[in-house]
């Protein structure tokens, strides 16, 4: 509960683009307008919390699109936990960056 | 965007993330490395996607870039064990070769983008034929001068020669080009088809085919010309204008940096001979020629003596001069520059380091190795930056040879090697031969009215606890430069980040 306490509001937002479906760096990036000198520094914070895990994609699937591998992220239940728990204390959170929007992309 | 701007910034971009790794713990580093190289990829593929990348999408993918560097720093600080306390690094040597492969690196990026510099650099772009030389009246090869009358021109070229394989001559005129109803004074050549040719110069299209010498003479503009009259614009080539009083088709452009032949024209029209000996008797041109296996023999040094027959026993005194002297690229002069500023820097400063000490204790001899590579490396990298910003100072805006351009590399070149080197000699003297980081905090030892009983001057001391050196104020026989005083053990308890080095 240390984590969530701590959680600052651009945490907060980079764990909801996660929940939303954006999992690689410049997605998040795009999504929150934050500039990467922010995103990556704070993804790796939220990663060594355990709030998120990260996951190299498998090379075949880069090689048959042509392109290099990405690395994507998701949340852990620790970070589904200290999500919820932000929901609550930043409410604009939800409207910001929607689970809809992202699915209907 | 031009290619050229394109893949300099990309170096960039790319330099940018693997500079930032290094500042990764190793162990995490080529994992960094492999993500963000992948997100570059992906976001160069977005915002680049639509063909060729303009300088907004360049702007942000830079950005982009820059944010690794954050990234690298938040992870080698959270990298660090807790309560380790930090090493101080301010004045470290690693900081002061940082600082200079950054300017170098500034140097490079921005020799690469100059146009002039570009040329310059590429001495293929403008050689010429071995044995091609200019035919005056003068044996100097610093200046060329119009001074050959198209009716010289002709004669030789009709008659047989020993000592020349082949003649090529123009002239400049001043003249009005007549563009889209709009009129620009132009510095015209009037060149002989076989101008180029006879020079060796590969031009990218071949002016003579495109043209119909009788109807419309070939036209070639400088890339000066290009840029101001037709702002680069890539459909000039078949183009008719109007120059002087007939009209020509424009061939081509002449690559940046490629013509080093004296005088700079805005355009080489190439006549057919006929047109070009016909001109006033009082014009006067450049005749080059191609010496035969032959006449290379007669060459002494850069210049060859020519006498011709004349028909009232008045035997005019012509010179072959070489272009050697033009073509000699930028390295030559920086070469010349470093011998010069080398010979001259014991003049400005001491070369000795100021080795003596009086103390038993000394640093190892891998420490000593250490010392003298941090010194070499300033020195290579003080001469590489003395290369590269003399040419971006100096041909940055060349469109041409200039004698006045070679004397400004010579100048910068000589300059900053000068001060360069004497600003290592001297930052090395100041550096504690242990850990190599800046002596501080400068105290006054002694007074100078006893000076005859003990010394006084400036003592500083190394942060990190290793030495203390004292500089005399008055060299004196017993004292007459700076000397280390080496610390032992005892002293660093003192020092909280003595074993930092």
């Amino acid at each position: 509960m240390a984590a969530e306490a701590r959680l600052s509001h651009t945490a907060a937002m980079i764990l909801q683009a996660i929940s939303a479906g954006y999992v690689y760096g410049f997605s998040i990036m795009e999504m929150t307008g934050l500039p990467s000198g922010t995103v990556y520094p704070a993804m790796r914070r939220l990663e060594r919390d355990d709030l998120i895990r990260s996951q190299w994609e498998k090379q075949s699937i880069a090689d048959a699109e042509q392109r290099p591998p990405r690395k994507y992220y998701r949340l852990t239940a620790d970070g589904k936990a200290t999500l919820e728990a932000s929901r609550k204390r930043y409410p604009l959170l939800e409207r910001l960056i929607s689970t809809e929007e992202a699915n209907s992309l | 965007m031009k290619p050229s701007h394109d893949r300099a910034l990309r170096a960039v971009q790319n330099g940018t993330i693997r500079t930032a790794s290094l500042l990764v713990p190793s162990l995490k580093r080529s994992d960094w490395r492999c993500e963000w190289q992948a997100e570059l990829w992906h976001v160069r593929h977005s915002l680049c996607e639509a063909g060729a990348p303009s300088w907004l999408a360049q702007r942000e993918v830079t950005a982009f870039c820059l944010g690794s560097l954050r990234d690298a720093w938040c992870l080698r600080r959270e990298s660090r064990p807790p309560h380790q306390p930090q090493p101080r690094i301010s004045g470290a040597a690693g900081q002061c070769l940082l600082r200079l492969c950054t300017l170098l690196a500034v140097c490079v990026v921005l020799a690469s983008l100059l146009p002039g510099v570009e040329a310059e650099r590429d001495p293929a772009r403008f050689q010429v034929n071995t044995g091609v030389i200019l035919i005056q009246t003068s044996a100097s090869g610093d200046q060329f001068e119009p001074t050959i009358a198209p009716a010289f021109y002709r004669d030789w070229k009709g008659t047989r020669q020993r000592y020349f394989d082949d003649f090529a001559f123009y002239r400049t005129v001043h003249e009005t080009a007549l563009l889209d109803s709009r009129r620009a004074p132009w510095s015209v050549a009037h060149a002989s088809p076989n101008l180029f040719s006879l020079l060796g110069l590969q031009l990218p299209f071949d002016p003579i085919s495109v043209a119909d010498m009788a109807l419309f003479p070939a036209l070639i503009l400088s890339h000066d010309a290009w840029r101001r009259e037709f702002a680069y614009d890539p459909a000039v080539a078949g183009r008719v204008i109007r120059v002087g009083n007939r009209s020509a088709r424009i061939a081509g452009v002449m690559p940046y940096g490629m013509w080093r032949l004296p005088e700079t024209p805005d355009a080489w029209l190439l006549e057919p001979d006929s047109l070009l000996a016909h001109a006033s008797p009082r014009t006067r041109g450049y005749l080059v020629a191609h010496l035969s296996p032959l006449g290379q023999d007669w060459m002494q040094g850069g210049w060859v003596s020519i006498a011709v027959r004349g028909a009232d026993f008045d035997d005019p005194q012509f010179y072959g001069v070489s272009f050697a002297g033009r073509l000699r690229g930028p390295w030559g002069i920086y070469q010349f520059s470093l011998i010069l500023a080398l010979l001259a820097l014991p003049a400005v400063t001491s070369v000795t380091l100021g080795e003596s000490n009086y103390s038993s204790h000394r640093p190892s001899r891998k420490r000593a190795i250490v010392r003298w590579a941090f010194l070499l490396s300033k020195f290579v990298l003080v001469a590489a930056i003395a290369y590269y910003a003399s040419l971006d100072l100096a041909w940055g805006n060349s469109s041409n040879y200039s004698s006045l351009a070679e004397f400004a590399q010579l100048v910068w070149a000589f300059t900053i090697c000068l001060f360069g080197f004497r600003w290592a000699l001297a930052d090395q003297r100041q550096r504690c031969p242990v850990c190599l980081r800046r002596v501080t905090h400068p105290a006054r030892v002694g007074l100078a009215s006893r000076t005859f009983l003990g010394w006084n001057g400036t003592e500083m001391i190394c942060t990190g606890g290793h030495t203390l050196l004292h500089v005399p104020s008055l060299p004196t026989s017993w004292f007459g430069g700076q000397r280390w005083m080496y610390l032992d053990a005892s002293w660093e308890f003192l020092f909280a980040d003595s074993g930092a080095c």
